[in-house]
């Protein structure tokens, strides 16, 4: 790096305060084991089998569509 | 890389969550350390460690345990800490934008006033997601290149080139402002 270079990064580093601290302050595991209990949200087997249910009706019988689309 | 480590991360892409764990534990400061370089804001760099390890966890399948672990921990949160800064970049207003992070994280020159402090964060502020933290990790955290490159993904002559676009924008930002460094 030349020398205005080493200008620019005298400035950068001085109106950053330097380093960063790089300490950890705390032990995370806690918030990560909660996130890890947490339950990924899944949709319920009915619900796919009403959407089946569905989806078979209205190939077998197209006409039901302006029913369905009523409905909504 | 001894056989105890890799049985202990063959484990974990098992999804054993004590092997995942003992990880967590063993790379959490090195993680988060890595995360603030970029970043500069404590509060932020905590919630990307956790989001880096959720995302490990996640990938765990994807994870060869003959590689080394925490170059891939690094990856994952250099390309979170980048979109960080990325969002924060398109948030926030530029002249609100780097001041509270770096305060945040380290103590500024006393001897720099606070409107200079302010025109070199807002300079800093302005530069896109991938040339700040470049250029941040280069220029005030002095990282050598060849972790930059790695962690990044990149070339150690692309991180170069990163770091003279980002230098060559920021003396024209300053300069605009009234600082000639």
């Amino acid at each position: 790096m030349n020398e205005p270079d080493d200008a620019l990064k005298e400035l950068l580093q001085r109106a950053a305060g330097g380093a960063a601290d790089r300490e950890l302050k705390r032990d995370l595991w806690p918030a990560m084991a909660r996130r890890l209990e947490r339950r990924p949200e899944r949709v319920p087997w009915w619900d796919w089998a009403l959407a089946a249910a569905l989806l078979l009706c209205l190939l077998l019988f197209p006409q039901t569509v302006l029913a369905v689309l009523y409905q909504l | 890389m001894t056989s105890t480590v890799e049985a202990e991360l063959e484990q974990f892409t098992r999804g054993d969550t004590q092997a995942f764990e003992t990880l967590f534990r063993q790379y959490q400061g090195e993680v988060y350390g890595w995360i603030v370089r970029i970043v500069r804001d404590p509060g932020a760099a905590e919630d990307l460690t956790l989001e880096t390890f959720w995302r490990i966890y996640r990938a765990r399948a994807r994870f060869d345990p003959r590689r080394p672990f925490g170059a891939w921990a690094r990856r994952i949160a250099t390309n979170l800490a980048v979109e960080h800064l990325s969002r924060r970049h398109a948030e926030q207003p530029l002249d609100d934008n780097v001041p509270r992070a770096a305060a945040a994280s380290a103590a500024p020159d006393p001897a720099v006033g606070a409107d200079v402090r302010a025109k070199v964060a807002a300079a800093l502020g302005e530069l896109p997601a991938k040339l700040r933290a470049a250029a941040t990790l280069a220029l005030i955290e002095e990282t050598p290149y060849a972790d930059i490159a790695d962690a990044l993904g990149i070339s150690i002559s692309g991180v170069k080139s990163r770091v003279f676009r980002a230098v060559r924008r920021l003396r024209r930002s300053l300069e605009k402002r009234g600082i000639r460094p």
